[in-house]
């Protein structure tokens, strides 16, 4: 809270306290707000809406092939680092992709359809995943009534699966709405110009390149009511599950009729083939690299840089995450619900606070008062560091309030003082905090928004270089590159996997 | 003595007031019904249950002005005894007391074989049956230096014979330290086999 403080503090120091208000009233703004909207909206409702079929085919079918492969996949689809996607659409969908001789002379990869596809990508499995969590909480004795009863498929859907999943659409929607609206990279890469940018773009274009303080602070709290705003809408409305383990309760389970299972068949399929091909477009281009070319790549530097940072900026927000939890878990262990609720919406703020927002308002404040050569790196930790911490929160939250619900009384009984006490709470964490840690490492492996603000030429991050590539055309070399990070990603995602179905 | 004064408990609609002493080092059972209050009395002594009106006393202090952490009771409960992830040796170390842990190990030992568990110290919770980690849980309420003794349906999932054999023990224990117990339960053996004194709630 304090650092969000501290950043519009140095946003409205050097605006000294003006808003631009011309801003509101600017057609650009409001067209750069409506395309901000419209594509945040529709990449939600899409993503939401692919997603059920595959979700309800993995429920359906437990035998399916390779199904617990795929759910790792739509995990690290969802981790993935957009540079990587990016890279893997250009090869593929973009002016020499392999796919784009068949789509028409007036195809383009660049606006709206580009940010669209790259958003579903990312999105899509994040649903999946939590749709179909969802509907394996279904307890199995319904399904054992709803067998004895003969209900039909119709009536399954709507007494059972339908009031399982409705409560879960709404999250899930709004999560994906407040990414897409926040989404940074994406836009940057293939937005295609002022025809189709977003508020989290235009505030990055304001200060890097106009220098604009007074517009960058007026978008950046248009930018943070409306995120603001969604999010209370989702907290209102509860969580969103989706990095359980795969518990599988397929007792009773109805057999779908033949032509329901090939069509279950058919979309998971198709998700497998949809998730794989912009991974996959990578390859060719690896061919493509002669021993010379590779030889020029400085691939050891960025890497380190990105581990150490990423590992750097986990371990803290595991670390904050832990003692943020501790005043709310009091607060809910002491049925103070509103407490609980309001210390809960502090602790996840920076869920809708655009990394864009607090980055700038930090580094604005840096350009008065320290050097940013020295503290450049710093600033890249603190801010991953906040926006990592709801992750870590979300992973840990369920399994401490578990530990209090069964242990509070028990640990308050013997009398375990704190020491002994968190001797006995760490080993029950073990594995939780591993899970945080290693999903907190992907996401901040995977940081564009903030390392572009603060970076300088003097050390580069991996995703970073991989956009200067793409960015130059050298598209051989940034496949090269987003496959070795692909790599990095896939190991540490079926390690999460492995920790959270142990 | 434990003096329990004219004291009110209420959960929603539903109150019950309360009058009672108990001797020092004496074995008191409760019996009754289920919903009459039983658990909420030891609930209430234990500190985790608010008290509407009246007074838990021990040796003429008042218990509610002290946190759980603070008050002279040690309590076992119906469920959620022991940590899951830890194992029955680390999980007996809790809560105990001893002046070496030679004397703790040798009377965590004795225990142990009077009840049968020996065995099983290396093992997880959940590796025990409902009666056997019931026995780990009650050893270790027994073994701590607290005074007061809180036993809520002790022996619910002992079979006949560890039933008798974890009663005796209780007994003698109790009796050897000079513990108060309350136990509730809902077997008439049980009161024969331990009790000083029996109350029975409406």
């Amino acid at each position: 809270m304090l650092v969000t403080a501290w950043a519009f503090y140095g946003l409205g120091s050097l605006a000294e306290g003006r808003l631009s208000w011309t801003v509101f009233t600017d057609p650009y703004i409001h067209r750069i707000l409506g395309f901000s909207l419209k594509q945040a909206a529709l990449s939600a409702t899409i993503a939401v809406l692919l997603a059920l079929p595959v979700a309800r085919a993995l429920y359906y079918l437990p035998e399916l092939v390779g199904k617990s492969t795929f759910l790792a996949l739509c995990l690290l689809c969802f981790v993935l680092p957009t540079l990587v996607l990016i890279t893997g659409l250009v090869a593929l969908l973009g002016s020499s992709g392999w796919l784009t001789p068949y789509l028409g002379k007036s195809w383009s990869l660049y606006g709206m359809q580009g940010i669209l596809l790259a958003h579903l990508f990312l999105n899509s499995p994040f649903a999946i995943r939590a749709f179909y969590l969802q509907l394996q909480a279904l307890p199995a004795s319904s399904w054992l009534l709803a067998r004895q009863l003969k209900l039909s498929s119709w009536q399954q859907w709507t007494l059972l699966e339908w009031p399982q999943l409705r409560a879960r659409l709404l999250t899930v929607w709004v999560f994906i709405f407040v990414l897409c609206f926040n989404s940074f990279a994406v836009v940057l890469s293939l937005g295609g110009g002022p025809q189709a940018t977003t508020l989290e773009v235009a505030i990055y274009q304001a200060l890097k390149y106009d220098f604009n303080i007074p517009e960058a602070l007026s978008l950046a709290w248009l930018q943070l009511l409306i995120a603001g705003s969604l999010y209370l809408l989702m907290t209102r409305f509860g969580s969103s599950g989706w990095l359980s383990a795969d518990t599988a309760k397929l007792q009773f389970l109805p057999i779908p009729p033949r032509w329901q299972a090939r069509l279950h068949q058919l979309s998971y399929y198709l998700a497998w083939v949809v998730l794989l091909l912009p991974l996959l477009a990578l390859i060719p281009n690896l061919l493509q690299i002669n021993a010379e070319r590779f030889s020029k790549l400085t691939i050891m530097k960025p890497l380190l840089t990105t581990l150490s940072l990423g590992v750097t900026a986990a371990g803290l927000a595991v670390l904050l995450a832990l003692l943020i939890l501790s005043p709310i878990r009091k607060a809910r262990l002491e049925y103070q619900t509103r407490k609980q609720w309001l210390l809960d919406g502090l602790a996840n703020h920076h869920l809708v606070m655009p990394a864009m927002v607090l980055s700038v308002g930090l580094y604005v404040w840096c350009l008065k008062h320290l050097n940013l050569e020295t503290w450049g790196m710093a600033f890249v930790v603190l801010v991953n560091t906040l926006g990592l911490v709801p992750f870590a929160i979300q992973q840990l939250k369920p399994r401490l309030f578990q530990f209090d619900d069964q242990y509070q009384h028990l640990a308050q009984q013997l009398k375990l003082n704190t020491l002994i006490y968190w001797h006995v709470l760490l080993p029950w964490l073990a594995r939780d905090l591993q899970a945080a840690f290693l999903l907190c490492l992907l996401l901040a492996m995977g940081d564009v928004a903030i390392f572009s603000i603060f970076a300088n030429d003097s050390w580069i991050s991996l995703p970073w270089l991989i956009y200067s590539y793409a960015g130059s055309y050298r598209i051989v070399e940034a496949s090269v590159l987003s496959f070795l990070f692909l790599l990095i990603c896939a190991v540490l995602v079926f390690w999460l996997e492995k920790i959270k179905n142990q | 003595m434990l003096v329990i004064q004219n004291l009110l408990l209420r959960r929603g609609s539903w109150q019950r007031r309360y009058d009672l002493q108990v001797e020092p080092s004496s074995i008191v059972t409760i019996q009754g019904r289920s919903g009459a209050g039983k658990s909420a009395l030891l609930a209430a002594i234990a500190g985790f249950e608010s008290v509407v009106d009246g007074d838990i006393q021990w040796q003429g202090q008042s218990l509610l002005p002290l946190a759980i952490e603070q008050r002279p009771v040690s309590m076992l409960f119906q469920e959620h005894n022991l940590f899951e992830h830890l194992s029955i040796a680390q999980n007996l170390k809790l809560g105990l007391k001893f002046s070496s842990e030679a004397a703790r190990q040798t009377a965590i030992q004795a225990a142990a074989e009077r009840l049968e568990i020996s065995a099983y110290l290396r093992k997880r919770p959940s590796e025990l049956s409902g009666g056997q980690r019931q026995r780990v849980a009650l050893l270790r309420t027994l073994l701590r230096p607290e005074p007061i003794i809180l036993l809520d349906e002790p022996f619910a999932e002992l079979d006949a014979y560890t039933r008798e054999l974890a009663a005796w023990w209780v007994r003698e224990t109790a009796k050897a330290v000079q513990k108060t117990v309350l136990l509730v339960t809902h077997q008439h053996e049980d009161v024969e086999r331990l009790a000083d004194q029996n109350l029975i709630f409406e």
